[in-house]
């Protein structure tokens, strides 16, 4: 049987395979962004034809996919999601775009030259519906429903194509939402679609939760679309398994859910991306890491810190506010495809545009003849025109150097001195935003180690490491395919959460167990759905907590049980050290509220990656040809390693190349590469 | 590189020419953006623990940090007021207690006489950071808190007596001494003001913050050695300093004229007072001077001159390079100089009352300047927001049997237009230049015996133009509790307005009725006091931003986005006022008669 990761991302789709005796297999194919599950399924197809297996035998042999993709969040930012129609609250209906008040979102509030927001559902589209829940939950004034059926008629007559429900106070009680909702799907079926605010985030504070189901509804339809069609095609194939996604918290749950809440595929991807990171860390000992994704499109950079993952649940994405709970990661538009273009002070300038995996850069040869970054790897000698994707893309370094001559020409430069000027500004466009990221939180980041993966990364890793004066460099063994290697690594499951609003001195241990113990059913049930024991999931129980007045709680470990008064007083005693360790103060004289209990229920999944075996000689035996490079100002026949012959232990001075299957690494004059017992590569400047 | 990558490069490396600095690149930058961070950070840990809504939610919030001199060294979050020119606060610490300051220092000043706030209920505690002996920074952190021990609750009352009906006034006081609290002053700050458990929390609050800032800025100094931060500073603002000189030397040489008024000093009722500034550009020198304003009033409108001085400097800065906004500092100040005698509203005597200042006449004051400043630079251009129209109620909620006072950032409208741009739509006041954030409906209700009926655009509201200002809101609520006391004094726009800018329209009135639960509907003016009972409405209808650009110069294409797509904008003022044809029926732009009514109004 096989297990599979695949991440769907903007050039490529990288798929994984781990076969029952642990060893792992990497495939690429490109990212066909019409339809993105060809794609995956032509990485599918590699992976058959490499156990020698007819497809549909192979994909009858997989039980388990985890899926990561970037369609959720491109849709978003490349503002192709659906029509959407909202039905709100009479006398509401603007909340969405006075999002209150936010106006310095990416600038500082002594900037006035920003252009007004522009909502995701426009004003005519936003509309309300007689109908009120008050705070305590009752309702005031039940869905009036002919206002609901007007609605709907201006909802159809302009093609709307999903529907967000959105009314106050829904948290407190999901009733008129509800009514609402099956008005649409008794009129609608599945023409369109339908979500609502208290399945997506059911807590209080409108703005937050209108929004977060907006971007929900905007991507929905796309998002659901493409998991049914997939779905659809896989079982064609004979897939048997179950098909599980990445969410935006790094969590992987089941397509049924997934297809609901299409807000938690924001970021799905990338945010396996900080997984692998923190593997890798853990393996070699590093706490400190700054981790980049450098693919075909774009740049997907992270930073952990004494071990943990940065969650936020203050996300905005684009000029949307998604307050679910989503992994930290800065993107900007620089990768193996960006282009390179001369601006009109004449000066040379890499991305963001790209020239994606259509036409994709000059020498793959598709009809592109814009230099790109990957042309200027070709040119400089660092990636094999005859060993890309492990010889599968055969590259044309001749129609690299037509196209590198279009920016060499103005100029006045030979093209390889062209190319190594894109190579060196397109690093000092990813150093720099790695600066920005981690400066701007003050953190040094020298006192960080670089994690480095995508398909571009390890041609590019030591050079970035060298402008940032970071003198450790991790280049994983499954670099060229980063996040899909961080979907094994993450834990299956999800966070449950209820309100339960209640003064700690009034609080009954008896209660809040029975509360936890519904979660945990709630939980077993779900993952049931994906052939997951009880027994099996790990549930940890954690509450929400503040001081009473505050507005913002501090989430507070519980123990496994609850019996008797002690046990909150310890939870209580938690807390005071927790705010104090936070925020330098506590209040020991003053209330304390608990506002939520939390479950997170998930099923740890073990990943024993084979274990390279030790070096008795030196790496010279790996070496399987001499390669002209261009280091600095001096063209260098540069030793090329074979990744698969190097070994733990293995030390290789720079300059060196060693060509992986799916990637290359660029080991510059001043750094020293050490094989690790993962078959990682360790950089180190000397 | 797109427009935002553009910026976000510019802003890593910072603004301005490189000066010789023999520190290296990367430390400069780290250091520079910490200093930033910390301010972030405070401004977090005090949103994060306040239980006050203001502050909690709203953010009326401000922070930073000053050098061991008292001179700026960041300031990058805030409401412009409370903070920009917080350095006389320092000053005046530094000055009174001389060398009894210690490490473990905190003081808190509230009074803007003494110590200087911009209106009692702005408290500001600072701290004095020491490396080895040695005063090396200062740090504030400043909120408004929900009592302060005025003659009424909560804030923005207009008829006080003098400056002392206004609250407990704190001179700049140790509070707590090499991290001891010094008890007795305490307890005799938190015996006089109502909701003291809520405001000692706050207090707390922002004690912790100026913690945060000294382990934080101690960490700094650990990691790279206080003569490298200290010339990081100098650097940063030597640097900056060279970047604003350059931009105003960009500027037209001349003498530009600003002036605003609100409409009443809430003593002497409907007579409007007036800031008048005249903002000269010579070379480098940026000097704004409002010789020529209105007298103090008895009334609750006067400004101390921190508070003219902080709002002229951030309104001038709107108009430099825009990829400076992120690092102003002392080095900003340096060019620019402010003008404002004394016995004049925008630099009153005591004991003239400034319980309205951050809106009047700080809010005159921000309008006046950029009025000017628009008129020096065209191309920048920046009508005034839709005017502040906030109110307080207070009174016993039913549901605890406590006190509450209940404050406002709901309804006023939204941004002036820009040049090349419309204005901001949802932003709060241009006091708090958008750092403000509005109230979810859902936890008013939650935290206030009062219900939101509703809070939408109001169509026409905003002041027209080329580029239009963010709109007004129509705001209804309905009372729950019982009794009640509302004051109107965070408000004004009734009879006066916020300018529009280049033939762009000014703002429109701001209007509120008080309707009885037997229907009966009331004018509830600014600067007031007004009594609401139980089942009462109080309804708000606000003014949008001022417009930039004659309003018949508009793309007829936006004005019928306005019309069918934004709704905020009547086929009738399409018509009369953009000069505009729409067909209702075929919802097509006539574009014959469009052009007849442009031509006729000499438009293009």
């Amino acid at each position: 049987m096989y297990s599979i990761a695949i991440d769907v991302g903007g050039t490529f789709t990288d798929c994984l395979v781990l076969d029952a005796k642990g060893q792992l297999g990497q495939f690429k194919a490109p990212t066909t962004p019409d339809d993105p599950s060809k794609g995956l399924l032509d990485s599918l197809e590699k992976a058959a034809r490499s156990a020698a297996k007819d497809t549909r035998e192979f994909i009858g042999e997989v039980d388990f996919i985890i899926h990561g993709t970037t369609l959720a969040t491109n849709a978003l930012l490349t503002e192709r999601g659906a029509k959407v129609g909202m039905l709100t609250t009479e006398g509401f209906r603007d909340e969405l775009e006075i999002r209150r008040g936010f106006k310095n979102i990416r600038t500082s509030m002594y900037n006035l030259a920003v252009p007004p927001y522009k909502p995701l559902v426009r004003r005519y589209l936003r509309l309300a519906v007689h109908e009120r829940t008050l705070y305590s939950g009752e309702i005031e004034t039940p869905v009036q429903i002919s206002s609901v059926a007007a609605a709907l008629d201006k909802f159809e007559a302009e093609g709307v194509q999903a529907i967000a429900i959105c009314f106050l106070h829904s948290y407190a009680n999901p009733e008129n939402e509800r009514k609402a909702a099956q008005m649409c799907r008794e009129r609608f079926g599945d023409r369109i679609y339908v979500t609502t605010s208290h399945e997506i985030l059911p807590v209080s504070g409108e703005y937050e939760r209108f929004s977060t189901t907006v971007v929900s509804a905007y991507i929905g339809p796309i998002v659901s679309d493409y998991l049914q069609a997939l779905e659809a095609r896989l079982s064609e194939m004979g897939f048997k398994g179950s098909l599980m996604m990445v969410r935006s918290d790094a969590l992987v749950q089941s397509v049924a859910h997934s297809r609901r809440q299409a807000v938690t595929m924001i970021n799905s991807g990338p945010a396996a991306a900080p997984t692998a990171a923190h593997f890798f860390g853990r393996l070699l000992g590093h706490e400190n890491l700054i981790s980049i994704d450098m693919g075909g499109t774009s740049l997907d950079a992270s930073l952990i810190r004494n071990g943990e993952i940065p969650t936020t649940t203050e996300s905005w994405v684009g000029d949307e506010r998604v307050a679910i709970k989503i992994i930290e990661t800065h993107s900007i538009g620089a990768g193996g495809g960006s282009l390179a273009w001369i601006d009109s002070l004449g000066l040379l300038r890499v991305g963001p545009q790209s020239a994606g995996s259509y036409p994709g850069p000059s020498c793959y040869g598709r009809g592109g003849d814009r230099p790109t970054v990957t042309d200027a790897d070709v040119l400089l000698g660092y990636v094999p025109a005859d060993y890309f994707l492990g010889g599968e893309i055969e590259l044309d370094a001749e129609r690299s150097r037509q196209a590198i001559l279009k920016v060499a020409e103005p100029l006045q430069m030979t093209e390889s001195q062209a190319a190594q000027a894109i190579f060196r500004v397109v690093n000092s466009l990813m150093a720099d935003q790695v600066i920005e990221m981690s400066t701007k939180r003050g953190y040094d980041i020298r006192d960080f180690a670089l994690i480095v993966g995508g398909g571009a990364g390890a041609v590019h890793g030591a050079h970035i490491a060298e402008l940032l004066g970071i003198p450790s460099v991790i280049i994983p063994k499954y670099a060229a395919l980063y996040s899909a290697f961080g979907m094994f690594a993450m834990d299956m499951g999800r966070e449950y959460s209820r309100s339960c609003m209640v003064r700690a001195d009034k609080l009954d241990p008896g209660r809040l167990e029975d509360l936890y113990r519904e979660l945990a059913e709630k939980a077993a049930a779900d993952l049931g759905e994906s052939h997951v024991e009880a027994s099996e999931l790990v549930s940890t129980r954690t509450a929400q907590v503040r001081y009473v007045g505050q507005f913002h709680d501090i989430e507070v470990s519980l123990p496994e049980e609850l019996k008797s008064p002690e046990d909150i007083q310890a939870v209580i005693k938690t807390f005071h050290a927790r705010h104090k360790e936070l925020y330098k103060f506590d209040l020991p004289e003053r209330g304390i509220e608990f506002r939520t209990c939390s479950l997170r229920a998930t099923l740890a999944r073990k990943l024993d990656l084979k274990v390279v075996p030790l070096a008795r000689g030196g790496a010279g035996a790996a070496v399987k040809r001499t390669r002209r490079c261009l280091f600095g100002e001096d063209w260098i026949d540069t030793p090329c390693y074979d990744g698969r012959r190097l070994l733990a232990g293995n030390r290789i001075p720079g300059p060196a190349i060693i060509e992986e299957q799916a990637t290359t690494v660029v080991v510059p004059e001043r750094f020293t590469c050490t094989v690790d017992a993962s078959g990682s590569y360790l950089l180190q400047r000397s | 590189m797109g427009e935002d990558s553009r910026r976000a490069a510019a802003a890593a490396r910072g603004p301005g020419k490189p000066v010789a600095a023999d520190v290296d690149p990367l430390t400069l930058s780290t250091v520079w953006h910490s200093l930033q961070r910390i301010c972030r950070e405070m401004r977090r840990v005090i949103e994060r623990t306040a239980q006050s809504y203001l502050i909690s939610q709203l953010k009326d919030i401000s922070v930073g940090i000053w050098d061991g001199e008292g001179n700026t060294v960041a300031i990058p979050v805030g409401l412009p007021i409370q903070f920009v020119g917080a350095k006389y606060s320092v000053r005046y610490i530094m000055n009174e207690y001389g060398e009894d300051i210690y490490p473990g220092d905190v003081f808190l000043a509230n009074d803007p006489y003494h110590g200087y706030s911009c209106h009692p209920p702005d408290w500001g505690y600072f701290r004095p950071i020491f490396h080895a002996d040695r005063l090396v920074f200062w740090t504030l952190a400043r909120a408004h808190v929900e009592d302060t021990g005025a003659a009424f609750p909560g804030a923005y009352f207009s008829d006080p007596y003098d400056i002392h009906s206004e609250g407990l006034l704190i001179p700049g006081v140790k509070v707590i001494e090499r991290g001891r609290e010094q008890r007795d002053i305490m307890r005799l700050i938190f015996n006089n003001v109502r909701l003291a458990e809520g405001v000692r929390n706050d207090s707390y609050a922002m004690i912790a913050a100026t913690q945060l800032a000294e382990n934080r800025l101690l960490d700094l100094i650990g990691k790279y050695g206080v003569e490298t931060v200290h010339r990081c500073v100098g650097v940063m603002q030597t640097r900056t300093e060279q970047a604003v000189r350059a931009c105003i030397e960009a500027m037209p040489d001349g003498t530009y004229c600003g002036e605003s008024s609100t409409d009443d000093d809430g003593v002497e009722l409907d007579v409007p007072v007036t800031v008048r500034c005249d903002v000269t550009v010579e070379g480098e020198q940026l000097t704004i001077d409002f010789s020529r304003s209105d007298k103090q009033r008895k009334g609750f409108v006067n400004c101390s001159y921190p508070s003219t001085y902080s709002c002229s400097v951030a309104s001038a800065i709107l108009f430099l390079d825009p990829a400076l906004a992120e690092y102003h500092n002392e080095g900003t100040m340096r060019p620019i100089e402010v003008i404002a005698p004394e016995g004049l509203v925008v630099n009153a005597n005591y004991p003239a009352p400034m319980g309205g200042a951050p809106v009047s006449m700080g809010g005159n004051i921000q309008e006046a300047v950029m009025m000017a400043m628009s008129e020096a630079l065209p191309t920048r251009a920046a009508a005034g927001w839709g005017r502040r129209y906030g109110q307080y109620i207070y009174g016993i909620d039913p549901r605890t049997g406590g006190l509450y006072v209940f404050p406002g950032y709901h309804a006023e409208g939204g941004s002036g237009a820009v040049y090349g741009f419309d204005g901001y739509q949802g932003s709060a006041s241009l006091g708090t230049l958008g750092e403000i954030a509005r109230p979810n409906t859902e936890d008013y209700e939650i935290r206030y015996p009062w219900k939101v009926i509703s809070r939408e655009f109001r169509k026409d509201s905003s002041g027209a133009g080329r580029w239009r200002g963010g709109p007004g809101f129509h705001w209804e609520v309905v009372n729950l509790g019982g009794d009640a006391g509302m004051h109107t004094g965070a408000g004004q726009g009734e009879t006066t307005y916020a300018h529009g800018c280049l033939g762009g329209r000014p703002t429109l009135p701001n209007i509120c009725h008080i309707v009885r639960s037997d229907g009966e509907k009331m004018r509830a003016k600014v600067h007031r006091l007004h009594k609401v009972f139980l089942g009462d409405h109080i309804v708000k209808d606000t003014s949008g931003g001022g417009g930039v650009g004659r309003p018949e110069d508009r793309d007829p294409q936006a004005v019928w986005e306005d019309v069918y797509i934004n709704e905020l904008v009547t086929l009738e003022t399409a018509r009369e006022v953009y000069r505009v044809v729409i067909d209702p029926a075929t919802r097509q732009i006539d574009w014959d008669r469009t052009k007849t009514l442009r031509a006729a109004a000499g438009g293009a």
